[in-house]
């Protein structure tokens, strides 16, 4: 019974986002209170109703009800219990699912932490949600449909991808769609905007922290995509450029345009059609992100399914939002009126150098990523666009967008001082340059060229550290009055400077891994030793494990630097027995921020076998740097200013403020 | 019914919230830009702090001041000039959504749900697993993950797997119970025949050894025997094979499942086959058998195609039983029905791709099988 | 500098930018994209050697040759052609003879082998790479459904 309970609490959320969408945003045309009121209370019962249902799912996979299909389809009874709760989101259709929460979660945040918005607005915005809700709602219901039953119920399940059975991915889509699905707030607000014909700088206010906090979700959920696959695909790669990875950096390089421009249009009520376009791209890319993932247009570790009907339907809802919210703002944004001007050499003018370097480079990832598409469905002719492409393009656009970021900071509202900030940082430069030098001198060997891009990532985090310190005037002023001006600095300068100063780090150790990686393929046996970073590795030999559902042929390898044993590690090949699926578990250890990764391959004749040994160096300043960004997210959404902005209703204060602002 | 009712109450409370609005007197409408007023106020005081702090000079702070100041004006006066709303009737709306809920939900809900069908958690099943085979198994193998020294257990589930075509877990269990419990000639045996299935039909090198071992502790295991000889045959030895098969059939009972089988093999190594006792393969009973003789000559011929008809009704609903396709081919090839011989032959091997028995039948049949290269 | 000169200075750097993006990734496209062949395009077509490409097909039974070290050959087939490939590294774990593959690399001038650097086989036992299977698909050599062990 339970089991039916969560499919018609689905269904019903269907009817109630249906209500949702239509009658609130009736009532904002009317201006009419009790019809926008159910616009917050509807998004409540919507995503009460959901949760019941994915509730009701967990409870299913928890206790392995195998008479409902998806949960015999990908769980097995001896699966350890956390995959059990993850194996939820690890196929299609429990991923939906998942998508569909969190996108009514975010619905009722709005309605719950949205009482200083206008109720137009927020009957709009609500409206908009619900419209996103019932498309998303009708596909899982019509075409991947979780709480199908099987009668009568098999006795035991077909397991879950054993790749997908991993900590790391049990929190990785959950991360990556709190990003992904983040960005429908700010989607819904600038259709909400549109359709409201009115966008000030109020309304960027609004708008910047659930921008800022999808963004941050979206950080962390790529950063975490990313280390899952490196450690557990066994290859030793971080970013492939696989289509799957681009679908989700392209919001990210969007939401991260975004997140600037509405800055600026919140200071300066500029860039105010432009930020509505972007929120619009920024969403639209998380649904081409959906549609390219879940469509099975391509194949990769994430298209469970392959199901043409899927894939239309999901086509259809890119068709319907994304060319009715573009045509909306055809129609609509000649009539918003243009903002505040100011100088090419300013904060703002370093900000749309950003916006428009971001945006490019989002165009090139995404021409990048449907270029292979496209033309086979014109030509028919396959062609693989890899790495090399997306390195000479995409790293390219970035060179000019990693020199600026300090400068940004350091330049003024409306008229900024170019040789002013460029004074300020000639030091910076300087000590960058430095440390780029001794990096590069300690590591011994790579090209000359790492110099230079050591020294960026050093620029990047400097950069970040001068703003910090001439916003406190350390230097000038006494240590102890500067000093308390940090302390007085709004969280969202940290926050700021904390994200610049994660992408230097980041930077770094992408130049670092690149130049400095060594790879080695030998055959060992027993007692043989192979050398990487200065580290012996040596092979004590083999052994088989059994785990829960799996069996395993296990090395052990003893790891000593000068004579002295430092670690050992196993490094292993494992076979899941109900699917017969062989994965390998590669051997990782720590050394600082860089890493020696071991990885099995096949056993040879004369009981060797083969072992691929990495040393990355400063690797973990890749995701450590992502992991910096993303608490900077956090500081600056604790930020008291985002949250400030309820409307006392004693609309006489105003005039008082106002002759104080005179 | 219960469910009925839960439904008809959760569909019913989300009524009653969503009509909630509608129901209260109308309340009075707030300043719509009251939100935005409170932004830029807030916006000024932050002007005033970063002035304090000394973030920005005079003349910016001006600026910024008087930019701000416009905005508040502009909302302050769009505020003064905005129209109220009118007391209005919801009836249609409160109708609306009392209708739309249990409309979307009943209609879709029957077309999707599977309202009869209870939850089944696992743990609960397999409390109470009836005659369920496959839970039975499921049973079994929890038992044996926990107590994976109960040899007992790995010597019942083997035989059990084998027949489902759980090869590898046939073979695991087998090893098992032979580790544990010790050979016995029906492990050993069982073990072998899981090896050849596995290798498509090929005794292999350790199955052989298997089916010796077996033959070492009890002499006349009629399977081991079976396919020592066709292990003979299949490198090459047919005079020896022949001999073997020759042997085994002497000494199996006239009547025995096997025989149809090994006077197959006698006669493809040369050899000749007396005349076959019995027409039907081991599906009807002596019973049967002894009523069908008693039967003129079509009445009997009708019978044993009943029988046949059922089996094939049997193996359309239960397609997972390997040694029911090939009684039920040979059923058909004893009829001279070689067109349906040839069908269910095909359904077997698309049940059975890798087996052995099937594609070594089919040769016999002379029946040209796709995809199967032997 | 006037109101307008300031726009013009702004739309120029952008439009300059976006240009240079663009012939950028055309530059890109023209160096780095490789295109995918079956085997039995590749005795009809003249592929140079040094030449990037993508070759898929199903490793053929009973080729798969492990050489010195780790370097490994075997041939990748489609039914009516044949390639030799040599690969040093590391297999995926889901490499099999009979399975489907894609193998990224360059003929060699010399031996007039492909030489591979970079080896894809499918994620997980459903998988089977898409652009190899398609064209199976169209030459009948593979069915949907089969090298799946259930």
């Amino acid at each position: 019974m339970i089991i039916e309970i969560g499919h018609y609490a689905l269904v019903l959320s269907l009817a109630v986002a249906l209500i949702v969408g239509v009658v609130p945003v009736i009532g904002a045309r009317r201006r009419d209170t009790a019809m926008m009121a159910l616009a917050p209370l509807g998004s409540l019962v919507l995503f009460g109703l959901v949760g019941i249902s994915f509730a009701v799912l967990t409870w299913a996979y928890a206790v392995s009800d195998f008479s409902v299909k998806n949960v015999w389809e990908n769980s097995h009874s001896l699966m350890p219990l956390i995959y059990k709760y993850s194996g939820v989101w690890g196929n299609h259709e429990g991923s939906m699912l998942l998508w569909l929460l969190i996108l009514v979660f975010f619905s009722a945040l709005i309605a719950v932490f949205g009482r200083n918005l206008p109720d137009t607005l927020k009957a709009n915005v609500l409206g908009v949600q619900a419209w996103i809700s019932i498309a998303f709602l009708l596909f899982i219901l019509l075409t991947s449909n979780p709480f199908l039953r099987l009668d009568p119920a098999p006795a035991e399940g077909q397991d879950l991808n054993p790749i997908l059975q991993d900590l790391g991915l049990a929190i990785h889509p959950p991360l990556l769609y709190l990003g992904y699905v983040g960005f429908s707030v700010s989607f819904s607000f600038a259709v909400a905007a549109l359709i409201g014909g009115r966008i000030d700088a109020a309304w960027a206010r609004w708008v910047r922290p659930w921008t800022l906090a999808a963004w941050t979700f979206l950080t962390a959920g790529i950063a975490m995509g990313s280390y899952w696959a490196y450690y557990e695909l066994g290859w030793g790669g971080w970013w492939f450029w696989d289509p799957v990875e681009n679908a989700s950096f392209m919001p990210w390089l969007a939401g991260t345009a975004l997140l600037h421009s509405s800055l600026v249009m919140e200071k300066r009520e500029a860039l105010k059609i432009w930020t509505v376009l972007l929120a619009i791209m920024t969403f639209s890319l998380s649904l081409l992100g959906t549609f390219l993932v879940r469509s099975g247009v391509l194949t990769s570790v994430h298209a469970f399914a392959t199901d043409p009907g899927r894939g239309i339907f999901i086509l259809c809802i890119l068709a319907v939002f994304i060319g009715g919210a573009f045509a909306l703002f055809a129609w609509r944004a000649p009539m918003l009126k243009a903002g505040g001007l100011f100088a090419p050499i300013s904060r703002e003018g370093a900000l749309v150098l950003n916006n428009l370097i971001l945006t490019v480079a989002t165009a090139t990832v995404l021409t990048g990523t449907l270029y292979p598409l496209v033309l086979e469905t014109l030509t028919g002719e396959k062609i693989s666009v890899g790495a090399p492409f997306f390195n000479m393009t995409f790293g390219l656009l970035m060179l000019p967008l990693l020199i600026a970021v300090p400068f940004g900071p350091l330049l003024a509202w409306k008229r900024g001082d170019f040789l002013g900030a460029l004074q300020r940082l000639y030091l910076v430069a300087g000590l960058a340059l430095v440390a780029g030098l001794a990096f590069y001198y300690a590591e011994n060997g790579g090209p000359v060229m790492a110099v230079a891009g050591l020294a960026l990532g050093f620029w990047g985090m400097f950069g970040a550290l001068a703003d910090l310190w001439y916003r406190a005037n350390f230097g000038k002023a006494k240590f102890s009055v500067a000093w308390s001006r940090l302390k007085g600095l709004p969280r969202s300068a940290f926050g700021t400077a904390l994200a610049h100063f994660g992408l230097g780090i980041t930077v770094l150790g992408v130049v670092a891994v690149t130049t400095f990686e060594t790879e080695t393929v030998v055959e060992l046996k027993q007692g043989m030793t192979a050398e990487a970073g200065g580290y012996s590795i040596i092979f004590d030999g083999m052994r088989e494990a059994v785990g829960p559902n799996f069996t395993e042929e296990r090395g052990h390898f003893t790891i000593s630097r000068g004579g002295v044993t430092v670690a050992d590690v196993w490094s292993s090949k494992r076979l899941y027995t109900a699917r017969r699926m062989p994965t390998t578990e590669a051997g990782i250890v720590t050394f600082g921020l860089s890493q020696l990764y071991v990885s099995l391959g096949d056993p040879m004749e004369g009981g060797g076998i083969v072992v691929r040994v990495w040393w990355k160096p400063f690797i973990l300043c890749i995701w450590g740097g992502a992991l910096v960004m993303m608490i900077g997210g956090f500081v600056s959404l604790s930020d008291r200013r985002l949250r400030v902005g309820a409307p006392t209703r004693r609309v006489k204060a105003v005039k008082a403020a106002l002759e104080a602002a005179e | 019914m219960v469910l009925w009712i839960v439904l008809a109450i959760l569909t019913a409370g989300v009524a009653a919230i969503l009509i909630l609005p509608f129901a209260r007197s109308a309340r009075a409408v707030p300043a719509e830009h009251a939100g935005e007023i409170a932004v830029y106020r807030d916006q000024l005081k932050e002007l005033e702090r970063d002035q304090g702090l000394g973030l920005i000079d005079a003349q910016q702070a001006d600026y910024a001041r008087a930019e701000i100041g416009r905005r508040l004006l502009a909302a302050a006066d769009a505020d003064a000039e905005g129209e109220t709303s009118k007391p209005s009737r919801y009836g249609f709306t409160t109708v609306f959504v009392t209708l739309l809920l249990p409309a979307t939900g009943l209609c879709l809900y029957l077309m999707l749900g599977s309202p009869n069908l209870p939850a089944q958690p696992l743990e609960a099943r397999l409390a109470n697993p009836g005659n369920n085979i496959a839970l039975l198994v499921a049973k079994a193998e929890r038992h044996l993950a926990q107590n994976p020294s109960d040899g007992a257990g790995w010597d019942l589930l083997a035989p059990i797997y084998y027949r489902s075509m759980r090869l590898g877990d046939a073979e695991l269990a087998y090893r098992n119970a032979i580790r544990l419990m010790g050979a016995s000639p029906a492990r050993l045996a069982g073990l072998g025949e899981t090896l050849v299935a596995a290798s498509d039909g090929v005794v292999t090198e350790d199955a052989r050894v298997s089916f010796e071992e077996a033959l070492r502790l009890q002499p006349d295991t009629p399977n081991a025997r079976f396919y020592i000889a066709l292990a003979l045959e299949q490198s090459g030895k047919r005079d020896e094979a022949r001999t073997a098969f020759e042997a085994l059939a002497k000494d199996s009972p006239a009547d025995a499942p096997w025989m149809e089988l090994v006077s197959e093999h006698i006669a493809r190594n040369g050899g000749t086959v007396p005349p076959p006792t019995s027409s039907a393969p081991a599906g009807p009973t002596q019973e049967e058998m002894r009523a069908a003789q008693q039967m003129s000559e079509s009445d009997r011929r009708d019978m044993i195609r009943g029988m046949v008809e059922s089996l094939a009704a049997k193996m359309q609903e239960d397609p997972n039983n390997l040694e029911g396709w090939l009684q039920l081919t040979r059923s058909y090839a004893v009829l001279g029905d070689r067109e349906k011989a040839e069908a269910a032959l095909k359904s077997g091997l698309k049940q059975f791709p890798g087996s052995g028995e099937l594609v070594a039948l089919a040769q016999q049949m002379g029946i040209a099988v796709e995809g199967v290269s032997q | 500098m006037t109101r307008k000169q300031k726009r013009l200075t702004i739309i120029a750097g952008g439009m300059s930018f976006i240009i240079a993006a663009v012939l950028l990734v055309m530059f890109a496209f023209s160096q780095s994209v490789a295109y995918f062949y079956m085997p039995a395009d590749i005795a009809t077509t003249d592929i140079a050697p040094g030449t990037r490409i993508r070759l898929g097909g199903l490793v053929a039974e009973g080729s798969v040759k492990r050489g010195g070290g780790s370097t490994v050959s075997f041939t990748v087939t489609d039914g009516s052609g044949s390639v030799p490939v040599s690969y040093t590294g590391i297999l995926p774990d889901l490499f099999r003879e009979g399975q489907g593959v894609v193998t990224e690399g360059a003929f060699d001038a010399a031996t007039h082998s492909f030489v591979a650097d970079t080896v894809l086989a499918k994620h997980d036992e459903n998988y089977m790479p898409k652009e190899v299977a398609d064209r199976l698909k169209e030459q009948g050599v593979w069915k949907e459904g089969e090298g799946i062990s259930q």
